[in-house]
């Protein structure tokens, strides 16, 4: 089951309030469980590439399942795995932190991915933006 | 309006998926700044998964072509072959790293001056079905901009 619009439009709504705090100029995308764009909300003057690497990172993280600085662990050349980044077939894998995927109970109905800060500022505003959904839970 | 801010984007999707609604089609609805980079999109609930990039790409080449991709579609329409660009227009289909779009619903968005500041593109509306079409939702969503500021 994927997720909503509304609840997409939520998690970017608080991710963007989090990233103004911190004095970010954030992307935030949310894909849905397939890894297919349901929404993304660039704010004002934020750089252009960041649109891509947002959606690439929320694309990561619904589709592996994890987080996408997760995914670095498989570049490790010591261990078994590595090289698997070049078998990229839509080009959206990235390895950057950032991208978190949206979980519902144990069922994993999205991601979100956010471009714009230093990696940590920008799992921090993944983590607001759930925060302000998922905060019943 | 210089340019088209993520407030003013947020005000224009709120109008169009009304429309789209409406016409009883979910729809992806797309807007984007005089890059032709994405401000916001919206991938309504119940609208297949192409529509959110056609949407995107509808917008930026609204902007990218300074007309809306209506006017795109009839350069390449056989049946007006050589009445628009000669018999090149065929030419159109690679350009931009093929992220032309030569379906109607993408429309530039102009400030007062004329001047190109951003497109809105909307998918998932067929065309000559019903009264409104993507380029209704587009419009629709132009619309709201002046709701605001007039």
């Amino acid at each position: 089951m994927g997720i909503d619009i509304a609840t997409a439009k939520k998690i970017i709504k608080a991710g963007i309030q989090q990233a103004r705090k911190m004095g970010n100029l954030c992307s935030v995308a949310v894909v849905d469980d397939r890894g297919f764009l349901v929404a993304l909300h660039r704010m004002d003057r934020a750089p252009i590439p960041t649109v891509d690497i947002a959606r690439d990172k929320a694309w990561t993280a619904a589709t592996f399942r994890m987080s996408s600085s997760e995914i670095v662990k498989f570049g490790d050349p010591a261990a078994p795995g590595y090289g698997f980044n070049t078998q990229n077939g839509n080009d959206r894998l990235t390895t950057i932190p950032g991208g978190l995927p949206i979980t519902d109970g144990n069922e994993v109905i999205g991601g979100v991915g956010v471009s714009g800060g230093t990696p940590e500022d920008d799992v921090a505003v993944c983590r607001a933006g759930l925060a302000a959904v998922f905060a019943a839970d | 309006m210089e340019e088209v801010t993520l407030e003013i984007a947020e005000k224009m999707l709120e109008a169009a998926e009304r429309w789209a609604a409406l016409a009883g089609y979910p729809s992806s609805i797309a807007v984007v700044d005089k890059a032709g980079a994405v401000i916001a999109v919206h991938r309504m609930d119940g609208a297949g998964p192409m529509t959110t990039d056609i949407s995107i790409n509808k917008a930026f080449s609204a902007v990218y072509a300074g007309a809306p991709t209506l006017m795109l579609a009839r350069m390449i329409d056989p049946r007006t072959a050589g009445e628009t660009l000669g018999s090149g227009g065929l030419g159109l289909l690679t350009q931009a790293r093929l992220r032309l779009m030569f379906i109607p619903g993408g429309n530039p968005i102009r400030n007062d001056e004329m001047k190109v500041i951003g497109g809105i593109g909307c998918s998932g509306v067929p065309d000559g079905v019903g009264e409104i079409s993507d380029t209704t939702v587009v419009q629709a969503g132009y619309a709201a901009i002046y709701e605001e500021y007039d």
